[in-house]
């Protein structure tokens, strides 16, 4: 070999050596931070059918009850404006009063809508959970999407570890309960992303409810060096097996991605035994337990994409009342998750993006079942379940109202393409050509 | 015209010649052939279910109760990464007193045994010769290497997850 060829083979062997070990997922040598408008992003997927009447409207009972002059806000973490204070039952018990009465003093100084982007008329895609779940993590229409399956077009955490290289434990997802499709939701099955790029998911209320603590609690703690040889021979046999990508069944972490979530497991069990799960102040029930389980993984692995699922306002099929104290406090506990974040984790306290919005709304007309109010319940099928609002703080982002009841302005969809704008691959995620091609960064629409 | 004697003698004959055969003993047995599975007609994943009462079986020589599986079904279904669910099910078994595994002792003293009663046991299949070498050396090579530690990697392997 001549002296000038050897030195230039050298040279593209020794440059693809550095350079081979940073290639992205997706093919590109970095990824694009320059326009990263915060490091961390959590979206909570808000509370399983809000109607807009007695939300961002704040016209309490007066719209869905004919009960004149009971309007007011009752998500004063989340909205601007005056509490009602006629009829007030949506609060905390009072002994030997008319249960509700007392509301639940709120958190925030100023509201989150007041902080930051408050898209008060936004379209959704679905009128139901599912569909409008997959609407909020893939960006999809989620037109042909089937129950008990996996999305069919890629979720948010899939795009984040293909284009920006996070890896597993980068991206959560939490479940509010296994029923309805939701633990499916950490990844789609799709043949150019699937879980090879799925996210981490814990569903809160059963992982670390009493089933979890009869069945993981009593874990033998080993070291990483305890466990080498079982991951070697594991990895014998699975070379051996040579399982197809068509036949995962599971996202994958790296095995020290998997040592420190099991570690995790473990220390959450022990400070629940201890009692130190710290929970909103006046959180009780599925919803909280995973906002407050939400509060340990953002602590523990600072993600920088996480996802929640609340849903315990659904119960307003049959019981107004309960809807309204629902959303009173899933107000409360997503108002306490934002303030746990500032002032618990200084990683993540000015440099996450926090993102609100509801799957569906609900109708416009009630169905017969009433309450111990005799108050009507409602649905969610038609038009009016299609409108809800999202709001968005944080970092890089201008407070600033857009649209009112008259003026929608944006789709549900476009929540993906605004987190992709976030990390800075938006370009990615619109050309990838599995989103609505409707949406678009919410930054943009302004 | 025939005599009665020859009616009686043509009738004994006839008799004889019927009833008179010949006794054959036959019998059918079962060769023994010991049948198990193979790597490639697994194609069929077990459900959380399987998984988890072949698991306690294995592990325990007896039957998961239905109120145990149904809670360790949703608990694995709650976890993203299916490899640390099962991982960590597998330490909580590990750590109880009633599991009914072979000794370290045992293991040593017949590695090649005890290998085949391995594969035997989790994979429902002989291993291979490179299988087999390969975990011999592996186990003699390594003194820190335990039965626990081999048991795990087995009810962790994808092929365990397959039937």
């Amino acid at each position: 070999m001549k002296r000038k060829e050897f030195i230039k083979k050298s040279a593209t062997l020794i440059g693809g050596g550095i350079v081979a070990p940073y290639i992205l997922p997706s093919g590109r040598l970095f990824a694009r931070t320059g326009t990263e408008k915060a490091k961390h992003v959590v979206l909570v997927m808000f509370a399983g059918g809000v109607r807009q009447q007695e939300s961002v409207l704040g016209r309490y009972l007066e719209d869905s009850q004919g009960v004149t002059g009971a309007v007011g806000n009752i998500m004063p973490n989340l909205f601007a404006g005056n509490a009602p204070d006629k009829k007030v039952v949506y609060g905390l018990d009072v002994p030997g009063e008319v249960r509700g009465t007392d509301p639940i003093p709120r958190l925030l100084d100023n509201a989150m809508g007041e902080q930051g982007m408050l898209f008060k008329e936004v379209r959704a895609q679905s009128a139901g959970h599912y569909v409008g779940l997959n609407t909020l993590i893939t960006g999809s229409t989620g037109v042909a999407q089937g129950l008990k399956v996996r999305p069919n077009s890629p979720t948010i955490f899939e795009y984040l570890r293909r284009h920006r290289g996070f890896s597993a434990t980068d991206c959560w997802f939490l479940g509010n309960g296994i029923g309805n499709s939701t633990p499916l939701l950490n990844s789609s099955d799709n043949i150019d992303y699937g879980l090879d790029y799925g996210g981490n998911m814990f569903i809160p209320p059963v992982t670390f409810g009493s089933s979890g603590r009869n069945t993981l609690a009593n874990a033998k703690p080993y070291s990483n060096q305890e466990l080498e040889p079982m991951y070697k021979m594991k990895s014998f046999l699975d070379q051996s097996f040579a399982l197809e990508k068509a036949f995962q069944t599971t996202i994958k972490n790296t095995a020290e991605e998997r040592t420190r979530i099991k570690t995790f497991i473990r220390n959450t069990f022990i400070k629940q035994g201890l009692g130190q799960i710290q929970r909103p102040p006046s959180g009780s029930g599925g919803d909280a337990t995973t906002v407050s389980y939400a509060a340990e993984i953002l602590k523990e692995f600072k993600p920088r994409m996480l996802a929640l699922n609340m849903s315990q306002v659904d119960g307003c099929h049959s019981n107004f009342t309960g809807y309204l104290r629902a959303l009173h406090r899933a107000d409360h506990i997503t108002g306490w998750l934002w303030q746990y974040i500032q002032n618990n984790i200084p990683e993540m306290a000015n440099d996450t993006i926090f993102i609100v919005a509801p799957e569906c709304g609900r109708n416009l007309n009630p169905n017969p079942i009433i309450d111990e109010n005799d108050w009507f319940a409602y649905d969610h099928s038609d038009y009016n379940a299609r409108r809800v609002w999202s709001v968005m703080l944080g970092k890089n982002v201008p407070a600033v109202q857009v649209g009112s009841e008259s003026n929608a302005v944006g789709r549900l969809t476009d929540i993906v393409p605004t987190i992709a704008d976030i990390f800075g691959v938006y370009d990615d995620v619109k050309g990838s050509g599995y989103i609505d091609p409707l949406a678009t960064s919410q930054f943009m629409r302004l | 015209m025939p005599s009665f004697k020859f009616y009686i003698v043509s009738v004994g004959l006839l008799v004889s010649i019927i009833s008179c055969n010949k006794k054959v003993d036959v019998s059918y047995g079962i060769e023994d052939i010991a049948v198990y599975e193979t790597k490639a007609q697994k194609q069929k994943a077990k459900n959380e279910a399987e998984y988890i009462s072949i698991l306690y079986t294995n592990l325990f020589q007896e039957a998961i109760s239905p109120a145990t599986l149904y809670q360790t079904q949703n608990v694995l279904y709650s976890i993203g990464d299916q490899n640390v669910a099962k991982e960590m099910l597998l330490s909580n078994y590990f750590n109880r007193t009633d599991l009914k595994i072979p000794t370290e002792q045992y293991m040593r003293s017949n590695i090649e045994g005890f290998v085949i009663e391995t594969y035997k046991r989790f994979l429902l299949r002989t291993p291979s010769e490179a299988e087999k070498t390969y975990f011999i050396r592996y186990i003699t090579n390594n003194k820190d290497v335990t039965v626990e530690m081999v048991y795990s990697a087995f009810a962790a392997s994808d092929e365990y997850g397959y039937y």
